[in-house]
């Protein structure tokens, strides 16, 4: 605790001053770095395996750079490291300040939580490439590296709880619920979902628990709400908090905000059955996921409202503040995104929707439009402030960034909704005499022009994030950003706003 | 200088996962699990020194910090 006193805020208490918190800002650093060097990674793959897909000689006849290998390196790069690093740095800060108090349990543990991750998030990429995976979507790694994220996660959520419970402030801001709800929630998903028997405790294969139909209903459970709380309850933390300090103005309603989370929270869990609709999963499981699907609209959108109105008043800041335009347009994806969700999650929807491009277009309007965006604007306030910069290196830079990665995700969307509805359309044609009209292949074919607009618009939204990168260096390095020096005014000279 | 607990809460961990690490590459029946023993053996000694590393920049600073005030470390 350094022994520097701030004045309380106005109304707070008049005659008191607070003692200064000496926060823990250097883990939070070294998240944001990862965060940053995550986010290349999996784009960087992103745009390799889309090559891949729309000309498969990329895949260069190699065991290791074949697309069954990278794709899990590139699901596992875009969630759990560019996102997992972002919402580990990003709730350490917010828990700190909100609760003004240092993170609990000592450096060492900080310091362990960073390290364990990334050295999780290494291993299970390395164990990808080498063929190894438990075959359940976005929970590829097997049973050793599940045991070691379990110690890591346990680590973080000592570290988030304790700081909580040492906390100065009598009560708990709405960002911090959104954090719990993800550590607690993905804990829990994670234990559930890898329960497995290995064949040696000396070899990397195992097999689960359950199988058949169970099996798939706990992947889905998992899968779905890996979704619901990694990315979205995670991040809705992060726009509680951050939207409302660039635009500098209370959160819209409160009360819609602790709705938002307590409806949230209750509905996602159930929803999980709608990934496995037309399966041997029984009717009223998938007529249950479908309802809950279809009422998660509802605090989707109350979440996004309350996003969008904290701007009330200070909408004028998106002309001059690149960052708080990532986070809003973000808000925008999420509400998109969460409307479009409950409709394919609509039985006879998903008979066109499933299993074709339309899926692969809606997770990334919510994985780029939505996480990826909320995290560049929480990015953008967080750098300068943590490298205690008078601003970032070039707004106009990071306004390029917008705009091409805005572009990027309307080419990459815009040409999974086409490639998507036509594949759905060509499976389900057939002729006067009840035959197929299209076979598989012709559908490979004609969704090859969509492939390559998929592929452009993954290259503009890397480019839009390097130049992200080269104004972060810029910002840290260039003496232009220097904070700048209170110079007293001379004696008896009025001289405004210098 | 005292020795934090979180640091021999976290240094007795990170012993712990290197042994496991180096047991598991030991007996390993497959490159995965002979790679990541390895690994998680390499990775636990650099983040024990790393520790302490931390633990005597600390002590180091703790003495300037004294000497600037005028005082005397022993």
């Amino acid at each position: 605790m350094s022994d520097t006193m701030v004045t309380a805020p106005a109304g707070f208490a008049p005659a008191t001053r607070l003692p200064a918190v000496d926060y823990n800002e250097a883990v939070v650093k070294k998240f944001v770095i990862a965060a940053v060097f995550w986010g290349v990674v999996a784009f960087l793959v992103g745009v390799y395996l889309a090559t891949e897909l729309a000309w498969p000689q990329f895949n260069l006849g190699l065991a290791f750079t074949n697309f069954g290998r990278l794709r899990p390196v590139h699901t596992s790069a875009g969630i759990f490291a560019f996102g997992g690093s972002a919402l580990f740095g990003t709730s350490f800060y917010v828990v700190q300040r909100t609760c003004r108090a240092r993170l609990f349990g000592g450096d060492a543990l900080a310091n362990f939580v960073f390290w364990g991750y990334q050295f999780f998030i290494v291993m299970a990429a390395l164990s990808y490439v080498m063929g190894f995976s438990q075959g359940q979507e976005y929970a590829e790694p097997e049973w050793h590296l599940d045991l070691l994220l379990t110690v890591v996660w346990v680590a973080y959520a000592v570290i988030f709880i304790g700081t909580l419970m040492k906390r100065q402030e009598p009560h708990i801001y709405v960002a911090n619920w959104f954090y719990l709800a993800f550590i607690l929630t993905v804990a829990v998903l994670h234990i559930g979902n890898n329960i497995a028997l290995p064949v040696s405790v000396f070899s990397a294969k195992s097999y689960q628990a359950a199988s058949g139909v169970q099996n798939a209903m706990i992947q889905w459970w998992y899968g779905h709400n890996a979704v619901g709380f990694f990315l979205t309850a995670g991040f809705l933390g992060m726009m509680y908090y951050f939207i409302p300090k660039a635009a500098n103005r209370p959160v819209y309603s409160y009360r819609l905000s602790i709705v938002h989370f307590w409806s949230l929270i209750f509905l996602y869990i159930w929803a999980g059955p709608h990934h496995l609709h037309w399966t041997a999963l029984p009717d009223w499981t998938q007529t249950l996921g479908m309802a809950f699907s279809v009422m998660l609209w509802m605090p989707s959108w109350g979440g996004m409202i309350n996003g969008m109105m904290t701007l009330s008043g200070a909408w004028d800041k998106l002309r001059t503040d690149p960052g708080l335009r990532f986070s809003v347009t973000a808000v925008g994806f999420y509400g998109m995104a969460t409307f479009e969700g409950p409709v394919m999650s609509i039985r006879d929807v998903n008979a066109l929707s499933h299993y074709t491009d339309w899926g692969i277009g809606h997770v990334h309007s919510g994985a780029l439009g939505w996480v990826a965006f909320i995290t560049f604007g929480a990015l953008y306030y967080l750098v300068p402030v943590l490298w205690k910069r008078s601003g970032l290196y070039s707004n106009r830079l990071a306004s390029w960034h917008y705009w091409i990665a805005t572009l990027g995700i309307v080419f990459y969307i815009s040409s999974m909704w086409v490639a998507g509805i036509m594949q759905g359309l060509m499976w389900r044609a057939y002729d006067a005499f009840g035959f197929l009209q299209y076979s598989f292949a012709e559908s490979v074919v004609a969704v090859h022009p969509y492939y390559v607009i998929r592929m452009m618009g993954g290259v503009l939204f890397l480019s839009g994030a390097l130049i992200m990168v080269y104004n972060f260096i810029q910002t840290v390095r260039s003496p232009d950003t220097a904070p700048r020096a209170v110079t007293p005014l001379p004696a008896g000279l009025a001289v405004a706003g210098e | 200088m005292d020795i934090e607990a979180s640091d021999l809460i976290v240094g007795l961990l990170m012993a712990a996962l290197g042994l496991v690490g180096l047991l598991l590459a030991s007996g390993a029946h497959d490159n995965e699990m002979y790679v990541f023993g390895l690994s998680m053996a390499a990775w636990a000694v650099l983040f024990v020194f790393g520790l302490m590393r931390r633990h005597f920049d600390r002590a180091d600073a703790a003495r300037v910090a004294v000497r600037a005030a005028g005082g005397r470390h022993e």
